[in-house]
């Protein structure tokens, strides 16, 4: 899958490079999921403020691998994106 | 039953007349097929993000009904010979969000912005 090999990129590139090929691969960072997190906005179609800072100034929507978002959420945001770009709210 | 959210977006010169019998016209649709409006919102008049038909604005109803599938299908068939309207969207939830109202907010922010400039 590609996602997996984009997620090995970037722990090369991170201050927390592997040292060895053989080390467990739990100290590599990694931010978790903003949307997945207890007490995180629901992703709405109608919340637009929510929805713009996942999208780029030109309108498109930015990549899971900026920012962080889970596939799940990604789905979703997506979705309501494409939702609230039909009632030219976006 | 399911529920159900639907806005549709009037165009940018109905009067706020033409927009009451707007949402009473829709209304008795839903009623006439068994359907049951749990709340309307008017969302005012907007700006659009792009030109929809030469319209800059419109103006925002949203619809949250409980009904069945039927009630869409009556519904959507007669928005789409509307000419007053430029869009229409439904969608399908899970559970209403009653307290939310994102778009209350979001012109007063509009206004505070308009006033720093």
């Amino acid at each position: 899958m590609p996602k997996r090999q984009s997620g090995n990129k970037k722990g090369k590139q991170s201050n927390f490079a592997k040292l060895s090929i053989f080390q467990p691969n739990k100290y590599k960072f990694k931010k978790t999921c903003p949307l997945s997190a207890k007490g995180a906005p629901a992703v709405d179609y109608k919340n637009i403020r929510l929805l713009k800072k996942y999208m780029s100034e030109n309108g498109k929507i930015l990549p899971s691998r900026i920012t962080n978002v889970s596939q799940k959420k990604q789905r979703e945001l997506s979705l309501s994106i494409k939702r609230a770009r039909n009632l030219a709210l976006i | 039953m399911n529920l159900y959210e639907h806005t549709i977006i009037a165009r940018q010169d109905t009067s706020p007349s033409e927009i009451k019998q707007l949402t009473e016209k829709y209304s008795k649709i839903v009623e006439k097929n068994e359907g049951e409006i749990v709340k309307t919102e008017n969302w005012g008049l907007l700006n659009l993000s792009y030109l929809i038909k030469k319209n800059k604005k419109g103006s925002y109803i949203h619809f949250k009904i409980k009904g069945k599938g039927n009630v869409i299908d009556e519904l959507e068939k007669n928005e789409a010979i509307d000419k007053k309207l430029l869009r229409y969207l439904t969608v399908r939830v899970k559970k209403f969000d009653l307290e939310a109202n994102y778009f209350a907010k979001r012109e007063d922010d509009e206004k505070k912005e308009s006033y720093k400039n």
